[in-house]
């Protein structure tokens, strides 16, 4: 079934991850959710894919994990940011504004 | 790390990551079902979406590596495999057990003897000061020896150094209360402590007020590894009391536990200041005012400024040494020297070389004998890693068949050759293990050959961190090299031919396999070469002995200027002692000399001789013995008598009036003739005066150890100037039945004078020979290991081939080839990697030979007989390994091997 819309770019996973955990702790299906609400019409993300992220970014120490009632009654792994999650994801939306801006002023050089 | 750590919890990590799937995939067909989708169509749909699979992996790999993962199921495939082949895994395990074990063992002494840095601040920046060419002067003590006021002068240069220090080695008698006893101290400049680095456990260290003046500081600092042993540890240790040679000196403070001094071969059992030498050297006539004159007897080392490095120090230090030389002419004690000795001593230079281990005489003397040792551990792990290639390749052609399948099946071959150096690594670690397991033992073995007071104090038998480290590298290379060929092997080779072989015979790797045992009979003859010659040195210098007689003789020594003597009351207890022991039942005849024979030192001087001219010698060894010395160990005088009655001088004058020289003294500097009634004396200079006769001529014999052949001068005993003496007392029955009835006479004239030890003379001999014990016993055992090792190889390549050939013979003994010409054809093989082996080796022993030659006695390094009975040994047992598989392919039954087919 050919989706619409168009796959994740490389490596902003990790850093959509990084954002939605700065809001609140979630467990893995309330970010495949938060995930599929944010960017319903535009990115489509391999709700399996969001494990191996998650298991990277907690050994690199920018999450951590802990095992939590969740809204249902069961126990859900949840994670949240660490600080030094919180200081990457600061790294992380600086340079991509970075290149975000570069690539506009790029565009618009063309366009005019 | 982490990787390490997720590998041993990696059963929580799944039963997590299981759980937290379920929550996601359950959650999730909730939503579906909610949503209005039937279940089982929802559980669908969501297996697709989640592809759990996959997931598990992906999340495993963040977990562990791919790489690490395969290479522990590869360790865990090879485990397995091996314990199903206990034969063929003892083998190997044994061979690198032997080769990793003994290579640690001998590298954990060349490890605390040559390589070990002091553990002080900064070890890098110590250089060692040495003087190159004429010193001059006199001196006394082991290699390096320089003066006390040098060392004084050097510390001015703090251009180049920003610190020097200068230290010596000495024994002393040292009594807490209880009996006096011999103890070793190293004595130092007050600067030690400050330029090593080295602060103090308890108390203080020696510091610069201590070494102000003479007489200064009588205070010692103890030794950690002392004060435990002798005071307990007692908290209240600062401030007591001692008698060092019976004067009382304040301990101050015990140094650091780690620290053993500058010396890896002499550990002090206390530290005492340079101030106090004359209480440290009571009645040595070499030793007055050490603090003023440029007698040498320490060794200054120095830290170097952290910009410089030695060379350049060397450099810019000569133009200030060279006023230093002027300077030093006048000091006190300089003596009077000729103008040829003037010039050579000005013309001399200071070296300084890197010394952050130190300074060592024992270093000195073993290094050598290590490093070839060391080399020929090498040569044997080498040679335990080709066995277990061999072994490898042998077992790869039995796979050969499991191999191809999985070949067949998809395997790469990188994978595959991976899992057989995951093999050997495995299999080399086990090794190492075992290796380092048995190492400690070793060690202990190889230390037995060193004198044991040496080995008691200053080497361990302990597994250190970088012995440990060393041992892991090692086993690692030996795995990595024994499993190199076969899994080189294993990526080569026809797929198709190798399924399509029998079972048994697999790979061609023949070639290698002969190519293996060749280089291992080359490296086996290298190795029995060597035993052979160390072999030979030491049962030369056995056979040849010192040239006096050892059986039943019992040697003691005693020092009585130690314990608070004059030098006329020790002269006149030591001829006491001398009666007394004579007249022992015991004792058939009994002798006295000034200095002990066969320790590896001796007095030495330089003589002028008066005869139609002056001749000045180079060092003569001197000592001075009693009347009845040459005939109480059996050295024969060759002309002229022996000292008598008419020697001594009349009481009251001191000093000498004749002497004995022995027969290398007179070819060498009187050419041969008549020495009788010729005058000599000690000194070289103008102001030498050769006032003492000869009055007798002895044979040669060993003075220092069993290797010298030096000119020798004696004087006689009891002319009122013996600081203590070496008692040779030739016993009725057993040497040591005598030791007790000594003791008794000894305690009788003086209850507190220790003795300082009980040797006999066959003892004495066999630890002038240590060295030589060590590299014999090491090397012939090494020879024969390799020998051992490098049979069964030939063995195993050479029932390989039979194997493989027995459809081939078969057919030739059934088309009327004899039983003879079968074993002519397998035998032919075994001869061409014999020989093959041995030209490699031969030109490989005339290289290796030149480094060991200075270790050598009487036999030079490509000795023709010692190579050819090396070479005969080694083909004898080549040819028997070989032997029996060509037997066992002449017994070939014909239809027996025709219908293996």
């Amino acid at each position: 079934m050919p989706s619409p819309r168009f796959p994740i770019p490389q490596g902003t996973l990790d850093m959509l991850i990084l954002q939605i955990l700065s809001l609140e702790p979630a467990h893995g299906y309330g970010i495949a959710q938060r995930l599929e609400q944010i960017s319903r019409s535009v990115v489509q993300v391999n709700q399996g894919s969001l494990y191996p992220a998650l298991h990277r970014l907690e050994q690199k120490g920018w999450l951590r994990a802990e095992w939590k009632q969740s809204e249902t009654g069961r126990e859900a792994k949840f994670y949240s940011l660490t600080p030094a999650g919180r200081r990457q994801l600061t790294i992380e939306k600086e340079s991509w504004a970075r290149l975000s801006g570069a690539i506009n002023l790029i565009f618009e050089e063309g366009s005019r | 790390m982490t990787q390490l750590f997720n590998w041993f919890r990696r059963g929580a990590l799944e039963r997590g990551l299981d759980r937290e799937l379920q929550y996601h995939f359950d959650r999730r067909v909730a939503d579906l079902t909610a949503a209005g989708i039937p279940e089982p169509e929802a559980h669908r749909r969501v297996t697709a979406e989640l592809g759990l699979t996959q997931v598990r992996e992906e999340v495993r790999d963040v977990w562990l590596t791919r790489w690490f993962r395969d290479f522990v199921y590869d360790l865990r495939f090879s485990a397995r495999s091996f314990l199903r082949s206990p034969g063929f895994t003892a083998a190997t395990l044994l061979s690198l057990a032997l080769g990793i074990g003994a290579t640690t063992a001998i590298y954990s002494l060349v490890d605390q003897v040559i390589l070990h840095a002091l553990p002080v601040r900064d070890p890098a920046r110590l250089v060692l000061v040495d003087w190159k060419g004429d010193q001059a002067v006199g001196g006394f003590g082991s290699w390096n020896i320089m003066s006390y006021p040098m060392c004084r002068d050097l510390q001015q240069q703090t251009r180049f150094f920003d610190g020097v220090l200068c230290r010596a080695e000495i024994q002393v008698n040292l009594s807490a209360g209880g009996d006096p006893k011999p103890v070793a101290a190293e004595i130092v400049s007050g600067s030690y402590f400050s330029v090593l680095g080295i602060g103090p456990a308890l108390g203080r260290v020696i510091e610069e007020a201590d070494d102000a003046a003479p007489g200064a500081g009588p205070v010692i600092v103890l030794s950690h590894d002392f004060w435990r042993a002798e005071f307990g540890g007692a908290a209240d240790i600062v401030g007591r009391k001692l008698l060092i040679n019976q004067h009382p000196m304040t301990v101050v403070g015990v140094a650091p536990a780690a620290f053993h001094g500058v010396d890896v071969g002499a550990v002090p059992d206390f530290w005492i200041p340079a101030s106090m030498y004359a209480e440290a050297f009571p009645g040595a006539e070499d030793a007055k005012d050490l603090l003023r004159r440029p007698t040498r007897w320490m060794q200054i080392l120095a830290r170097l400024r952290p910009d410089l490095t030695p060379a350049q120090a060397q450099v810019d230090l000569q133009p200030w040494f060279k006023s230093w030389l002027q300077d030093n002419m006048h000091r006190p004690g300089f003596p009077m020297i000729t103008a040829d000795r003037r010039r050579d001593y000005l013309a001399s230079t200071l070296d300084l070389t890197s010394a952050p281990q130190g300074h060592s005489s024992l270093r000195r003397r073993l290094s050598q004998p290590l490093w070839v040792l060391f080399a020929a551990t090498g040569v044997l792990l080498g040679l335990a890693c080709l066995n277990v290639a061999g072994l490898f390749l042998a077992r790869g052609s039995a796979r050969g068949r499991e191999i191809g399948t999985r070949l067949a099946l998809g395997a790469s071959r990188g994978r595959i050759g991976r899992q057989l150096l995951a093999d050997s690594i495995l299999l080399a670690m086990a090794g190492g293990i075992l290796g380092v397991a048995v190492a400690p033992l070793a060690i202990r073995a190889l230390l037995a050959f060193l004198p044991q007071d040496l080995a008691a104090s200053a080497l361990r038998a302990t597994l250190s961190f970088p012995l440990l480290a060393f041992a892991f590298l090692v086993s690692f290379a030996a795995g990595l090299l024994s499993g190199l060929a076969p899994a080189l092997h294993a990526g080569g080779g026809s797929l198709v031919s190798s399924l399509r072989e029998r079972a048994g015979t697999g790979f061609g790797s023949i070639r290698l396999r002969k190519c293996i045992v060749t280089l291992q009979v080359s490296f086996s003859l290298i190795l029995v070469i060597v035993a052979a010659l160390f072999v030979r040195t030491l049962t030369g210098l056995l056979a040849k002995g010192p040239g006096f007689e050892t059986t039943g003789i019992l040697s003691f020594a005693i020092a009585p200027v130690q314990s608070g003597y004059s030098l006329a009351e020790a002269a006149r207890l030591v001829r006491r002692l001398h009666e007394e022991v004579r007249a022992l039942p015991g004792t058939r005849d009994s002798a006295t000399a000034r200095w002990a024979f066969l320790t590896g030192g001796s007095w030495n001087n330089a003589m002028t001789i008066q005869a139609d001219r002056r001749i000045v010698t180079d060092d003569v060894n001197l000592n001075a013995v009693s009347p009845g010395f040459f005939s109480t160990l059996g050295i024969r005088i060759l002309a002229g008598r022996d000292f008598d009655a008419r020697d001594s001088r009349p009481p009251g004058e001191v000093g000498r009036r004749s002497a004995i020289v022995n027969e290398a003294f007179v070819k060498r500097y009187l050419a041969g003739r008549d020495s009788l009634g010729l005058h000599i004396g000690q000194g070289s200079g103008p102001d030498a005066k050769p006032d003492v006769v000869i009055v007798g001529v002895c044979a040669d014999f060993n003075y220092r150890g069993l290797r010298d052949n030096s000119a020798q001068a004696f004087f006689p005993m009891f002319e009122g100037d013996d600081a203590g003496a070496t008692f040779y007392v030739k016993v009725r029955g057993a040497p040591e039945q005598a030791i007790p009835s000594i003791r008794r006479l000894v305690r009788q004239a003086d209850p507190r004078l220790p003795i300082l030890w009980f040797r006999t003379l066959d003892d004495q001999v066999n630890r002038s020979l240590t060295t030589e014990c060590l590299l014999a016993a090491l090397s012939a055992s090494f020879g024969a290991l390799a020998l051992l090792l490098s049979l069964i190889g030939l063995y195993g390549v050479m029932s390989f081939v039979v194997t493989r050939r027995t459809r081939e013979i078969g057919i030739r003994l059934a088309l009327g080839a004899t039983g003879a010409s079968a074993i002519r054809l397998v035998l032919r093989d075994a001869v061409t990697m014999i020989a093959v082996g041995m030209a490699i080796a031969l030109p490989c022993v005339a290289v290796l030979g030149r480094l060991v030659q200075s270790q050598l006695f009487g036999v030079t390094a490509t000795d023709p007989a010692t190579v050819a009975a090396a070479a005969l040994v080694l083909a004898a047992g080549a040819l028997g390994a070989a032997f029996i598989p060509a037997w066992r392919a002449s017994n070939v039954n014909p239809t027996d091997a025709l219908r293996l087919e």
